[in-house]
This record gives structure tokens, C-alpha cells and sequence, in this order.
């Protein structure tokens, strides 16, 4: 599609968007690769992803600044090419102040100059769309920073016209059914401005104000964002945050109706604006709540399975497939244009807030006995770390997320089982530089190591001198080339990403096993959960007469017959099997 | 059945299911659906609440039950495969049963409930009886705590009864195995227990399974085991236990299964009691004693008629057992109206002694002398009730703790006809 001048200069007499004439001949270039793109793939791509979560920042920085920056997330894409990843989500990388890493927007239209220009940006864009991978960008709808124009504009008197951007009250005691999500650092959902001398509401940091979206201006000009972006090219949103958009008392103020048409309208724009792009929502919320944001396929194309992901963990230290099988049997039924999005680490905490107060002290106890690994609900470190960088784990942990039904999202370095540093602050210690190499700065930056934005990991188990990428290239072994064979088994058959999944139930409660099914493709998983061998009786006379071949080595199993269809695993050890008669 | 096969195929498979297991509860049944229903959803409970994070199994050794008994426990499972919103649970509770036999034996039973301990190397474990209705989610806890977290090998339970119910625990059992042992184990024939996988493989291996004969009285000989094998043992009250009516036609096989076994024990364990003197405490969580005093319909003429009857009818026997004194005495007591009988505490031991060396000696077949004890235990019954039909708790304690004090002291009475025998 080619953008609509017409609407840019509407925008652009506006006053709330920038219309920058110099980009447009190369956002036309873009735009036809997208076009390109598309043309190659349907519109569902999104259930056949292997999605690629990376923050500018933390992968590669071009410039010896000490901070990743776009150019340098470029000179990468050839190897995430190699992974075999099939879109890459940036997180914020916004001008922001950065006390939320980014979530905390100034800016919505322009891009951190520490990570480069939107000339940058949009070379990234290009040269990802060249080799195949989309791009999908974070966009924050719910706040702002407090140091967003917009919320200084508003704050700077109870008159100013962006007064109504925000939400105000004289009293900091309306909405209290609202939960403080921020347990940690935040006492309430409001926040004192001394310069209006009334209150604001925040449902996150108290210097992430929300805006108000009962402001037909606020909709309108967070579409209008959007569209920016879209027009540029991108091809999803990520988008945060997306339960809080609205206020109502008496209420928990989370999943209202009316944040329900917010997002319907957005969907409807996208739509008949940019089809084939899309919208994945982030919403950490029980299987039943997130039902509604996907609607009748007219809310969002994918949403985060946020409970599935602890109960993964959970189900590998209990040995015992019950809370898996349990969720996914809570899990409602969704539109087929629709797809869960399945991850196992990601930038934040492993939240911990939907599971019960007995899981919860199960999974401190189990993942997190040091408590400075804790934090608000949840548990801040990385996959390799969280798994005693077992190998056997961290292989059917990304068995389990490449095989039941959903997008597979990795996060930057688990790939290669990166560590993490708990000594830093916050959530970042598992947000620290890529390991390239074992040299001068993991191969990252070429700046003095002080300058870097965060320091690098050092320590015997997971420091870049032992964990890098180019020496888990050299080695036909490593993480890394399991991690591309596996992507590349599950990128074989559309049935991982848009079949249908029926648990079979052995016996063995360690035994986690299910059928993927698509037309008349099926394919059967089996996961050993446990730490020791364990033999599993399946029941599959329903396929008798069926061979099963393993996916991994194209060997053949002996042929399905009356009896229970018995297999001996090792110690969490995985099979996939196609069957297939013959 | 053979040594090599003694679980069904049928059952192991289920217990490969099951795998390793930290707690494991065993539950012996034969006809039982009357109270077993209610009886595994307090033990499920029990479970849940206390060890949620373990992996447990619930084992059912049922000795062929017609009244659907199985099928109530197994129903109890929790697992994905029938998901119970009712009920919450970290991870998966396997309840499995297996028939051991057509017709019920405790020693079958509790053989295989050790085997399935011993192949899912069940860190603790404990056994029910099927007949606890008064049990409570607590018991679980009491029962297996000190094994899992305090390293135990056996907890005793302690019970809450009436102060006339377990009356061959309280006037035999007891003090004999406290005076001739050395350890202060209140319920040596234990209706439930705890056990560590350690002792209950150790018994395993050891008792003797192939000849049928360690099969009886099965969880005394588990606690003698305990006792001579050195392990840690601990009590542990659990409350209330039920009032069981007995008819009288059961107490001979009771004697069999206990006082037989206990007098059996004591040849091979001369060498571990012959040098015991005196007694000991044993750890204990809560009251070891506790009892009830309400009024207690017992029909004590009959007691005594049948205590007379016995030393008329079985004169000719008790002549081979009992020293020309001792008989001479309960003949004397035979005669006494019943407002006057007495059976006193130290004639009672003397009795019991002299039983226990005729049983080693087996002057007659030993099952005579079992059964030959049957009217005299129901005369020391008799005497029991009435002197402690009016006493406080305190008191009925205190008579309890003289019988045991004159255990130990006429300890040597006993070793001395032993040692005759050699």
C-alpha cells in the first residue's frame, strides 16, 4: 500500500504529527518490499512465525557507543537469517528518559537517538523484509512518560488543552478495586502533581501517567501513531499494556467493555488500512479474560499466553504434565484466524501472577531461593540460569514451545543460553549485552567496557568467554545449531503453527503427550518431564497401522499396532514423530 | 505364590506409572465401601494439605472385595485425565489398587504395600486401617512428619480412647513389650503407622515371607523389628480413636496375631531383651495416653463366668503350662463370688510369663497355649473393669503404669524360666 498523502497532511495540519517529506520516497521503497513480502505469504504468517524478541539496545552496537543501536541490529539480521527466526520484535526504542527501559515514551513518532535515526530504523526494516523476517514494534498505549509533551502540556495548568489527555482527580481515592500492579515500588494508582496540585493516574510507575482514552482526541491520535509506523512498514504491533486503556468504578478497571471498542476500532482501521498487519496484544491475564481480546477475529490476531509459561516450569520441576495439560484444558477455544503467542523468558520477570498463592511459593522456592531473584510477582532471570543450564531442560523446554499450539517468541540470547547478572537493578539483569564472541566486549561494542549501557556477563558458567554465539557456530553441538535444527523441524509442517492439539493422557503423569493435527498431516509429541528414564504406554490404535518417523533423524519406529504403543524415554528427553502410513 | 512374582504384572505397571514417590499411604481393605469413601478423601486431604509439593500415592492392597471397595479409592486419583475443579492440587495423585488374594490377610497386605515402598523408593510412608473413621487430615501429618522431616523410622500412633477400649494392649502388649524391650511403646500393634523406606525395606528382606509364618501379626512384628534393628522410633497422637465392638469369638485369633506373635519373637530376640533392664521413653508428639470415661456397657459376669469355666475346663492343659503355684492361685481366684474376685496385677505377669515360656518350650502345641490364654485374659479383664470403673483418668493411668512396673520387675521370673529351659 502506498501511504496515504492525503491523510499525512491531514496529520500534519494537526499539529500532533510530523510529517517528514525527505522519508517518504524511501517508506515507498519499503512499502513495495512489504507488498513483496505478502504477496509471498498469506495472511495468517503470523501463525507460522518463529518470533525474535530483541531490544535495539542490548544486541549490537555499530557505533562504540557502548549501546546497541539500529545499523548495528542490521549487520546482525544475517543471523538471525541463519536461526531461522521469521520476525523480529523490537521493544520500545523511542526517545524516552528510560526509567522503565524504554516503556516510558516521550516520543511516539520518532526513534531514541542513542540507538540512531529513523533513517536507521528504516534500513532495518528494509533489510529485514529482504531477507524474509518481519518486523514488529512495541508500541505503549496505555501511558506515556511524564516527560511526554503531551503530560507536560497537561500538568502545566487545569486549563491547558491536554488537560483531558490524562486522568485527574482531586482525590487519590477513586478506582480502588483497581490492583497495584508495581507491588514493589508503587504504594497506589495515584499520583500527587504538585504543579496542577491534583492527582494523576498511573497503573504502572507513578512516572507513567495513563492516558485517558475516554478522549476522542487520545484515540484518534494513538491511531494516528500507529499509522505512522504502519506506513513506514512495520508489520505488527506488539501492544502493551492493553487491559488498562480505561477507568470505571466499581470495577477493577481491567478488560472493560469499554477498552474492548477501543481495540475493535483499531483492529477495523488496521484492516481496511494495512491488511496483513498485525496485532499482538499483551495481556497478562487468566485464559478466560484474554479470550475477549481476540473477539470475533476483530480484536487482536495473537495475545500472549501469559499463564502457560510459569506452569511450564512448573510442570519440569514437579515432573508431572498436571499443570500444563490443566491450563491448556482451561485455555477457551479462540477464532482460527487467531493464535496464542508462546514464550518462555522474555525481558520482564517470570511473572508469577497467574498462578495460585501455593504455585507461587512453589515457584520461589524452586527457581528463586536467592530473593533478590524476585521481583513485584515474579522471578527475574533467564531461561539457562533458571534451568541450572542444563541442556536436557533448556532442549525440551524449546521442544514444548516450538510444538504446542502457538507463535514460538525466543528472547535474545536464549538461544545460545545466555546467563544473567541479578546483581543489577530491576529487570535488568537479563537484559545485558549479546555475546558475539569471546573478545573485546562479547563482540558487542567496540567502546571502552565502562561505557557500555550495561555490563557484560562475566562469570565462569555463562560469561561471553564461554557462551558467545561465534563459538557456538563453530561447534555442530551447540545451543545454537540445536535451537536452528528445531526452528527449522517445526518450519517443515504448517501443522505446529495452525493444527489442532488433542493431549493423549498415559499413565505416566511425567509423560507430557499430544497430537498436532492439520488436514490429514499428524504429528505426535512425546515429552519425558522427568529426570529419569521412563517407559510410556500410548494409546494409538486409532492410528494403526501408521509409522511413525522421527522428525529430527527421519528414522523409522516400528508400525502402530492393537497394543499400547510403548516408548522408553531418557532423562527429558522429547520425540516428534509424523505418522504416516504406508 | 512365588517369592519372584509376588506382584501381579497388572500392578506393576501401575506402579510404573506411579514412579518415584516421596510419600506413599497404604490402605489394606477387604470389603470395606462402607467407610472407605470417606476415609481416602480424609487421607487425600490429608495429603494435600500438608505435603502438597510431595509426590504421593495412595496404595490399596485389597484382599478381594466384593462391595466395590477399589473402585471408591482409585476414583480418588488426581490427575489431568479427569480434571476435579473441586479439588486443587500442585501435581498428580496416583490412587492404585491391586487384589493380592481372593480372601483378606493383613500380612499379604501389608508384604505388598512394603513391595510397591520398596520399588517407588517411598521416602515415607504410612498405613491406614480401613476401619479409622474417626481419622482426620491431621493423622497424615502426625503419622508422616517425623519420617520426612525428622528422620524417624516408625511413629506409633497414641490414641484418645476409652479407658476400656484396647484392653489387651493396656493389661499385655504394652507392659510386656515396654518391661521385656525396654521402650515405652503404647500401641506395639500398631492399627495405623508410620514408616521410613529404609526400615520397611530392611523388613522386607529380612522377616520371613516364604513359610506363611511372618505373615501374622504383621505390624507388631514391624515394630519388634524396628525395636531390635536399632531404628528411630517416635510416637505420635493422633486423637480420637473409634470404639470397635469385638464379639468374643474374636479374641482368640487377636491373641494369635498378637500375644502369639510377640512370644514367638521373643526366642530370637533373646539376645536383644535378655540384656534390656528397665524402661525407656520413647519420643512423643502429644499426649502418649489419653482416655475417655464415659459409661461403658460391659457384661463382666461373663467375663468372669467364662474366666471359671476356662480354668475348669482347661485344668489338664494349664497343668502344663503354669507352675503348680500359679494355678493353684487361679483356682483359688476361680472360686472367689464375684463381688470378691480379683485377678491382682502380680499373678497376671506371672501368668503371662509362664505362658510366654511354655509357648518357647511348646510343652504343648503352641496354638493351645495361645488359645488357653483366652479365659484368663478375660478374668484379668474383669478384675481391670471394676477397679477402674470409678477412677479418674489419672487414676486408670496410674493402675496402668503399677501392671507395667510389675512387668519389669518380674522380668528376671521370666528369664530365669528361659534360662531353665537352656
Amino acid at each position: 500500500m502506498l501511504p496515504n498523502l492525503h491523510t499525512d497532511c491531514e496529520l500534519a495540519s494537526s499539529g500532533s504529527f510530523k510529517l517528514r517529506f525527505e522519508t517518504v520516497l524511501p517508506t515507498i521503497w519499503s512499502v513495495a518490499r512489504r507488498k513483496q513480502l505478502n504477496s509471498n505469504k498469506d495472511a495468517l504468517w503470523y501463525k507460522d512465525a518463529i518470533i525474535y524478541q530483541v531490544h535495539v539496545r542490548t544486541f549490537h552496537d555499530s557505533n562504540g557507543d557502548g549501546i546497541g543501536d539500529f545499523l548495528g541490529l542490521e549487520q546482525k539480521l544475517d543471523y538471525l537469517q541463519e536461526l531461522g527466526v521469521s520476525a523480529i520484535w523490537l521493544m520500545p526504542f523511542f526517545p524516552s528518559p528510560l526509567r522503565d527501559d524504554g516503556y516510558d515514551i516521550a516520543d511516539y513518532d520518532s526513534v531514541h537517538p542513542s540507538y540512531g535515526t529513523l533513517e536507521d530504523f528504516r534500513k532495518v526494516l528494509e533489510s529485514a523484509h529482504q531477507r524474509g523476517i518481519r518486523v514488529i514494534i512495541e508500541m505503549v498505549l496505555n501511558h506515556t512518560s511524564d516527560q511526554h509533551p503531551w503530560f507536560q502540556e497537561a500538568r502545566s495548568s487545569r486549563d491547558s488543552p491536554r488537560r483531558d489527555w490524562y486522568v485527574w482527580s482531586d482525590t487519590d481515592t477513586l478506582y480502588k478495586d483497581a490492583r497495584i500492579i508495581f507491588l514493589d515500588t508503587e504504594k497506589s494508582n495515584w499520583a500527587w502533581d504538585p504543579t496542577s496540585k491534583s492527582f494523576y493516574w498511573h497503573r504502572f510507575f507513578s512516572h507513567q501517567p495513563d492516558l485517558n482514552y475516554d478522549n476522542p482526541a487520545v484515540r484518534e491520535q494513538m491511531w494516528n501513531v500507529m499509522k505512522f509506523w504502519l506506513e513506514m512498514g512495520v508489520d505488527g504491533f506488539r501492544l502493551d499494556a492493553v487491559p488498562y486503556l480505561v477507568e470505571r468504578e466499581a470495577t477493577n478497571c481491567e478488560n472493560l467493555p469499554e477498552t474492548h471498542n477501543i481495540l475493535r476500532e483499531l483492529r477495523r482501521r488496521l484492516d481496511v488500512h494495512f491488511p496483513g498487519r498485525m496485532l499482538l496484544a499483551e495481556a497478562n491475564q487468566w485464559p478466560a479474560d484474554l479470550r475477549p481480546y481476540f473477539g470475533d477475529s476483530d480484536e487482536f490476531h495473537m495475545a500472549f499466553h501469559f499463564p502457560l509459561m510459569p506452569r511450564m516450569f512448573m510442570g519440569l520441576k514437579l515432573e508431572d504434565r498436571k499443570p500444563i495439560t490443566e491450563i491448556l484444558q482451561q485455555t477457551p477455544e479462540i477464532p482460527p484466524s487467531c493464535q496464542w503467542s508462546l514464550f518462555l523468558r522474555n525481558h520482564d520477570e517470570l511473572t508469577l501472577e497467574m498462578v495460585t498463592d501455593i504455585e507461587r511459593d512453589y515457584m520461589y522456592d524452586m527457581y528463586a531461593q536467592d530473593k533478590t531473584m524476585r521481583l513485584n510477582l515474579g522471578i527475574r532471570r533467564r531461561l539457562a540460569p533458571l534451568l541450572n543450564n542444563d541442556r536436557r531442560r533448556i532442549e525440551l523446554m524449546n521442544g514444548m514451545l516450538m510444538s504446542l499450539p502457538g507463535t514460538p517468541v525466543i528472547y535474545y540470547g536464549d538461544e545460545i543460553a545466555m546467563g544473567d547478572n541479578i546483581s543489577l537493578g530491576d529487570r535488568n539483569g537479563v537484559r545485558t549485552p549479546m555475546q558475539w564472541t569471546g573478545g573485546w566486549n562479547a563482540g558487542f561494542s567496540t567502546a571502552e567496557p565502562e561505557k557500555l549501557y550495561a555490563p557484560l556477563i562475566h562469570d565462569p558458567v555463562y560469561g561471553y568467554p564461554a557462551v558467545n554465539v561465534a563459538a557456538q557456530r563453530e561447534s555442530e553441538h551447540s545451543l545454537f545449531h540445536w535451537m536452528r535444527r528445531i526452528i527449522a523441524v517445526r518450519k517443515s509442517s504448517a501443522v505446529f503453527g495452525r493444527g489442532s492439539i488433542e493431549f493423549l493422557y498415559p499413565a505416566n503423569h511425567r509423560i507430557l503427550a499430544y497430537l498436532r493435527r492439520l488436514g490429514s498431516e499428524s504429528v505426535l509429541i512425546v515429552n519425558n518431564l522427568s529426570s529419569a528414564a521412563q517407559a510410556v504406554e500410548l494409546d494409538l490404535r486409532r492410528y494403526k497401522g501408521n509409522v511413525l518417523i522421527e522428525m529430527f533423524g527421519n528414522n523409522l519406529f516400528p508400525r502402530v499396532g492393537e497394543l499400547p504403543y510403548l516408548l522408553t524415554l531418557g532423562p527429558y528427553q522429547s520425540y516428534w514423530f509424523r505418522l504416516r502410513r504406508v | 505364590m512365588e517369592d519372584g512374582n509376588f506382584l501381579t504384572d497388572d500392578f506393576l505397571r501401575q506402579l510404573i506409572n506411579v514412579g518415584e514417590v516421596d510419600i506413599l499411604v497404604g490402605l489394606p481393605t477387604h470389603n470395606n465401601a462402607k467407610t472407605v469413601g470417606a476415609i481416602v478423601h480424609t487421607i487425600r486431604t490429608g495429603i494435600l494439605r500438608s505435603f502438597p509439593r510431595e509426590r504421593a500415592v495412595i496404595i490399596n492392597a485389597d484382599g478381594g472385595s466384593r462391595d466395590g471397595t477399589p473402585d471408591l479409592i482409585t476414583g480418588i486419583s488426581i490427575d489431568d485425565v479427569r480434571p476435579d475443579s473441586s479439588v486443587y492440587a500442585l501435581r498428580t495423585l496416583h490412587a492404585i489398587s491391586t487384589r493380592y488374594a481372593s480372601t483378606p490377610h493383613s500380612g499379604v497386605a501389608l508384604r505388598t504395600i512394603l513391595a510397591a515402598a520398596e520399588l517407588l523408593r517411598a521416602k515415607a510412608c504410612i498405613v491406614i486401617s480401613p476401619e479409622s473413621e474417626s481419622i482426620t487430615p491431621e493423622w497424615i501429618s502426625s503419622l508422616l512428619r517425623p519420617v520426612y522431616y525428622d528422620g524417624f523410622d516408625l511413629v506409633s500412633p497414641t490414641y484418645r480412647r476409652h479407658k476400656f477400649d484396647g484392653l489387651l494392649m493396656t493389661n499385655l502388649l504394652y507392659p510386656m513389650v515396654r518391661a521385656l524391650y525396654g521402650v515405652r511403646i503404647r500401641e506395639a500393634y500398631m492399627p495405623e503407622f508410620g514408616f521410613s523406606g529404609r526400615l520397611g525395606s530392611q523388613f522386607l528382606g529380612q522377616n520371613r515371607w516364604n513359610d506363611g509364618s511372618g505373615e501374622n501379626g504383621i505390624e507388631l512384628r514391624l515394630t519388634l523389628a524396628a525395636v531390635t534393628g536399632g531404628f528411630r522410633i517416635c510416637q505420635s497422637f493422633l486423637g480420637e480413636k473409634d470404639h470397635v465392638e469385638r464379639r468374643a469369638a474374636d479374641l482368640v485369633p487377636t491373641l494369635r496375631q498378637s500375644v502369639g506373635v510377640l512370644f514367638s519373637a521373643l526366642d530370637s530376640d533373646f539376645p536383644v531383651w535378655s540384656s534390656v533392664s528397665g524402661s525407656q521413653e520413647v519420643p512423643t508428639t502429644g499426649s502418649d495416653m489419653e482416655l475417655l470415661l464415659d459409661p461403658l456397657r460391659i457384661n463382666r459376669k461373663r467375663l468372669r463366668d467364662m474366666f471359671v469355666s476356662g480354668v475348669s475346663e482347661l485344668e489338664s492343659v494349664f497343668q502344663s503350662i503354669l507352675s503348680p503355684s500359679t494355678l493353684a492361685e487361679l483356682k483359688r481366684i476361680a472360686g472367689l463370688r464375684e463381688e470378691e474376685f480379683r485377678y491382682p496385677a502380680e499373678l497376671w505377669v506371672r501368668t503371662v510369663y509362664e505362658f510366654a515360656a511354655a509357648y518357647q518350650k511348646s510343652v504343648i502345641n503352641r496354638d493351645h497355649v495361645i488359645q488357653a490364654l483366652a479365659p484368663l485374659f478375660r478374668g484379668r479383664v474383669f478384675t481391670f473393669v471394676v477397679e477402674n470403673r470409678n477412677e479418674s483418668a489419672r487414676d486408670v493411668a496410674k493402675n496402668i503404669e503399677g501392671l507395667c512396673l510389675e512387668f519389669e520387675r518380674l522380668k528376671p521370673y521370666l528369664l530365669d524360666m528361659w534360662k531353665s529351659k537352656e
